[in-house]
């Protein structure tokens, strides 16, 4: 697992667009959005870069046609599904990291005043990329490459709408009103299940699927 | 020793193809070539083998082995080398390489680096900017570094020029050296076959025509050519395949000794090559 998990960073860092992404997202969403809470920034920030590193690799695999590569060396088509479920807790923890050392730095020169670690959004934002994940990584093994992209713009779509949702309306908002956010710990839970459902699911159909 | 490829009446339903009753062995030592037309099922064969594609029935042994059970252990010990660069473009060839050998136990950088330079490959290029040859060098540089004792290869030699299909031939001649390691060719350059191969496994329309030792498949099959007076509808039902112009014919047959006794001197029987046997019997 950790050659794919090599493979994966390889990639990150080799394509530009990727480069450009990391380092330009930031300073794109402070000129863009202004957020009277910077709390709720920093959600979104940690939420776009989790989610958006974990769904790339799938892009990478796609683009290149490598599944049948990839798939002829030692490794069983089980594990390459269970990898890319555990892969997201270690980019979720790169990105609490990454993000954390380039906010904490936009803090120092002055430039914004900005949460660079702030453990309340890092407890919301888990439920939420579970969620999106458990739905988005089932419809990569299963889908053709296109409705996969579907689904997933869709799921990255709902996200920031129900951000602004928040951002807008506060305690009178869709999503305030359906508990989701204070009701953190049967979500989390919820969210867990719905994860560990999606991962049998994707072992399922991927074991069973002509590449 | 057991075989190193063991197909077993293997069956692959598509909507618009079925690949049916295939069945072949491969001894540890010997180059199998895998011919046949375009769509015959070569590449489907190749990925039921790999488990890129899931089979409907029949059985695969590898090492001795189920190919399923045994999935990862099997593929420690395959090389592959397809007719496409699946490697991933925007990469170097030393990134590539670094993710490649951290899966395989047996992994040999010396070997690697000698088929660098035997290549003459820049570890520092990008895979988008190596040509198709120098990408199907670096395939086989992979293939070639891990102790595989088995290369499965599917038409790795398409598209290239005669040289180069030439330094791979070679390759592969001096990897048969070592009798423990065999070689699975999927091709329909059948020339490249007629040099290295030990056994032909012929496929038509998704079915085995035959998987013969080469001698003694090019010891049974004859070209036979002749006027066309000597034509008539029993003497067509003789051959497999015909080809008729106005001047004479030309027939693939494997029965030389009945043609003998039915013209005696009246034809001229040459030798068939690989393709005569593939194209007569395509073409039927």
């Amino acid at each position: 697992m950790l050659g794919i998990l090599k493979k994966d960073l390889n990639l990150m860092i080799s394509d530009n667009k990727n480069r450009l992404f990391y380092l330009l997202y930031i300073p794109l969403l402070f000129l863009i959005v202004d957020s009277y809470e910077p709390k709720w920034m920093y959600l979104v920030i940690l939420y776009t870069y989790t989610y958006l590193t974990s769904i790339t690799s799938f892009w990478h695999d796609i683009s290149n046609k490598t599944s049948y590569m990839i798939n002829s060396l030692p490794i069983s088509r089980k594990e390459i599904v269970i990898y890319r479920y555990v892969s997201t807790f270690f980019y979720f923890l790169m990105t609490i990291v990454y993000v954390g050392i380039y906010l904490w730095i936009i803090n120092i020169l002055g430039i914004a005043n900005v949460d660079y670690f702030n453990l309340e959004m890092i407890k919301i934002s888990i439920p939420i990329i579970l969620i999106s994940t458990s739905i988005v990584y089932p419809a990569y093994f299963r889908f053709e490459p296109r409705l996969a992209q579907i689904i997933h713009l869709f799921m990255f779509i709902t996200f920031f709408i129900g951000v602004m949702n928040v951002g807008y309306l506060g305690k009178k908002s869709l999503v305030d009103n359906l508990k989701f956010l204070s009701n953190g710990k049967y979500i989390l839970l919820i969210s867990i299940f719905l994860y560990l459902l999606s991962l049998l699911l994707s072992i399922r159909i991927y074991e069973t699927k002509d590449l | 020793m057991g075989s190193i490829l063991e197909v077993n009446n293997l069956r692959k339903e598509f909507k618009n193809f079925t690949l049916d009753n295939i069945s072949f062995n491969l001894e540890p030592g010997y180059i199998m070539g895998f011919i046949g037309p375009n769509g015959a099922g070569k590449s489907t064969t190749i990925k039921l083998i790999m488990n890129l594609l899931k089979k409907n029935g029949g059985e695969i042994k590898i090492f001795g082995l189920d190919h399923i059970k045994h999935e990862k252990e099997i593929k420690d010990r395959i090389g592959f080398v397809y007719d496409e660069n699946y490697y991933y473009e925007d990469l170097t060839i030393k990134q590539m390489k670094s993710i490649v050998s951290s899966f395989y136990s047996k992994w040999e950088d010396d070997a690697f680096n000698r088929y660098m330079n035997e290549f003459d490959l820049n570890p520092k290029s990008k895979i988008k900017t190596l040509s198709k040859g120098m990408k199907m060098k670096f395939s086989l540089a992979i293939a070639l570094s891990h102790n595989a004792d088995l290369i499965i290869m599917d038409e790795p030699t398409s598209g290239l020029d005669p040289v180069f299909r030439r330094e791979i031939l070679d390759i592969l001649y001096n990897v048969i050296q070592d009798e423990r390691k065999s070689i699975f060719f999927s091709t329909h350059i059948t020339t490249d076959l007629e040099k290295i191969a030990d056994y032909i496994t012929f496929i038509n329309n998704g079915e085995i025509v035959f998987s013969k030792s080469k001698d003694e498949i090019l010891d049974t099959y004859a070209i036979v050519k002749g006027g066309t007076d000597l034509l008539d509808r029993d003497v067509r039902s003789q051959f497999i395949g015909l080809r008729e112009t106005s001047v004479g014919f030309e027939g693939l047959t494997n029965d030389v000794n009945n043609i003998k006794k039915m013209f005696k001197e009246e034809v001229l029987i040459e030798r068939a090559t690989l393709e005569d046997i593939m194209v007569y019997t395509v073409r039927r």
